[in-house]
């Protein structure tokens, strides 16, 4: 079986990190696409206007945004995008501190897939796609 | 606590002749507050929380003394609780004082000095037990803003070098010099961030610590030298700045506190421009009546929405999703405000502009 390909999404408010994440995850080679935004609303908008393909999604979210915050973003995304699309998304939180208060509010969102250290290293970001098609 | 207060002492008997005796005895010399029943005294104990010492009759017609105590301990656990009893009582009331409920309890018929020496031993008990819950609050208030201080500091300083850190990664494989440029370009901008973060962080701790030192301003003067500061910034992003100085009268206040208000109040009109508009303009202007300083600062910015606007002066907030701010200067500039006595006034348009006010009286 062929590895699985990814699209990705990437939200982030500072421009070098998006522009260092979108070099990671193009450099795994097995982005379809990788889209970055540095606010949650435009992201948000992105995914209700896209349609759903053979590809699953994998976004990336850091939960310090301002206004809607990594969690409101969780939170709107479960409440508005509907299932089955809602499944064909893999959300993954992106944190420069690992902190006990972010994992146990993690906890409260079904969507959640795992927390990430920032930057994005990418042997990280493959063996979660590889966990992912196992 | 104003120590010159007197102490309040609540006294609750159902027989109105030792009432009056006691007021008698103590008004001189202490807030005397009486009731003839429990439920008086829970009404007389809901309008003066902050009754030091309570003395209850234990032989009372609705309950007895303990009872009464028992009933107030939980909602009330700050006033020292002294139970007045005849000598056949005592049994019964050993187990109320190991409860924890009474303090302490005086045997009728009593003596003026006995109750004055329990007054004061009471009260120099609630003085000791009240002080160490208001330190504890304070300390745990304090606990709490440096978990969160902590947090938020760790993740705005560690992320931008973070980032730079990676971004060299990147560069190391980079041939292209138009790349490097760009990638260089962007990690300025994460260098700045932190810097301008600790310069934050520096002036609130100056804030939290330092005194003030209070001296004659010259607004024209201190305009002049906070214009320079932006000077760089302001032409490179086409922007005018008009300063206006009404002052003929002397005015005297905290430079560093007020150069800290006006400039991050500034930055923030230069830094939130909207890219699109041709006519950019960042208004300063002073006026000068009757020791009052009227500051205003008004942009064609990109404005703030109005639901953010109550929020704007929380720590770490920040209400632009284009924004690279600490989330800390309008907290810093309320603090000072704070601080001097002064009021900051807000008005916002999304997309039109901001004009903040500030009234601060002379020292």
């Amino acid at each position: 079986m062929a590895t699985e390909q990814f699209h990705f999404i990437l939200i982030d408010d500072s421009k070098l990190d998006c522009f260092i994440g979108e070099k990671i995850i193009v450099g795994s080679g097995r982005a379809v696409s990788c889209h970055t935004f540095m606010s949650t609303s435009a992201a948000f908008e992105h995914i209700q206007n896209s349609s759903v393909d053979a590809h699953r999604t994998i976004i990336l979210v850091d939960i310090q945004m301002p206004l809607m915050t990594g969690f409101d973003f969780i939170e709107h995304f479960e409440k508005n995008i509907p299932e089955p699309k809602q499944s064909t998304y893999i959300i993954n939180l992106l944190t420069s501190s690992v902190n006990q208060n972010d994992m146990i509010q993690s906890q409260r969102y079904k969507s959640v897939n795992a927390f990430l250290n920032k930057p994005i290293k990418k042997d990280v970001l493959i063996d979660l796609m590889d966990k992912l098609n196992s | 606590m104003d120590t010159t207060e007197k102490i309040k002492v609540l006294y609750i008997d159902d027989e109105s002749n030792n009432l009056f005796g006691f007021k008698a005895a103590f008004r001189t010399e202490y807030n005397i507050l009486l009731a003839n029943s429990a439920t008086e005294g829970k009404a007389l104990l809901q309008q003066h929380p902050d009754t030091h010492v309570i003395f209850c009759d234990q032989r009372m017609p609705d309950i007895t003394g303990t009872q009464f105590f028992e009933d107030i301990a939980s909602e009330y656990p700050d006033p020292v609780r002294i139970l007045i009893t005849g000598f056949t009582d005592v049994a019964a009331v050993v187990d109320s004082i190991n409860k924890g409920q009474v303090f302490r309890y005086l045997t009728k018929p009593y003596q003026q000095e006995e109750i004055h020496a329990a007054i004061e031993q009471a009260y120099k008990y609630y003085m000791t037990g009240f002080m160490l819950r208001k330190k504890n609050e304070e300390l745990q208030k304090a606990n709490e803003d440096l978990d969160k201080f902590a947090y938020s500091v760790t993740h705005d300083i560690r992320g931008p070098i973070l980032s730079i850190l990676g971004a060299l990664e990147i560069m190391k494989q980079t041939q292209s010099m138009e790349e490097l440029h760009s990638i260089c370009n962007m990690m300025e901008e994460s260098a700045l961030q932190v810097n301008d973060l600790i310069v934050n962080i520096h002036a609130y701790y100056s804030l939290q610590r330092g005194t003030i030192e209070i001296e004659e301003i010259d607004f024209k003067n201190l305009c002049q030298e906070l214009a320079e500061l932006h000077n760089i910034q302001l032409a490179l992003a086409n922007i005018k700045l008009t300063i206006t100085v009404q002052q003929v009268e002397t005015y005297h206040n905290s430079r560093v506190l007020l150069h800290l208000i006006i400039n991050n109040l500034l930055s923030n009109a230069i830094k939130y421009q909207k890219d699109a508009e041709v006519n950019k303009f960042v208004n300063l202007s002073v006026q000068v009546n009757n020791g009052i300083a009227t500051i205003k600062v008004a942009d064609n910015g990109i404005g703030i929405e109005t639901k953010y606007l109550d929020k704007i002066f929380n720590m770490f907030f920040r209400a632009s999703e284009s924004s690279t701010g600490s989330g800390f200067g309008l907290y810093n500039v309320k603090d000072a405000l704070l601080k001097l006595k002064g009021d900051i006034l807000v008005c916002s348009e999304i997309g039109k502009g901001s004009e903040f006010v500030i009234t601060l009286p002379g020292k």
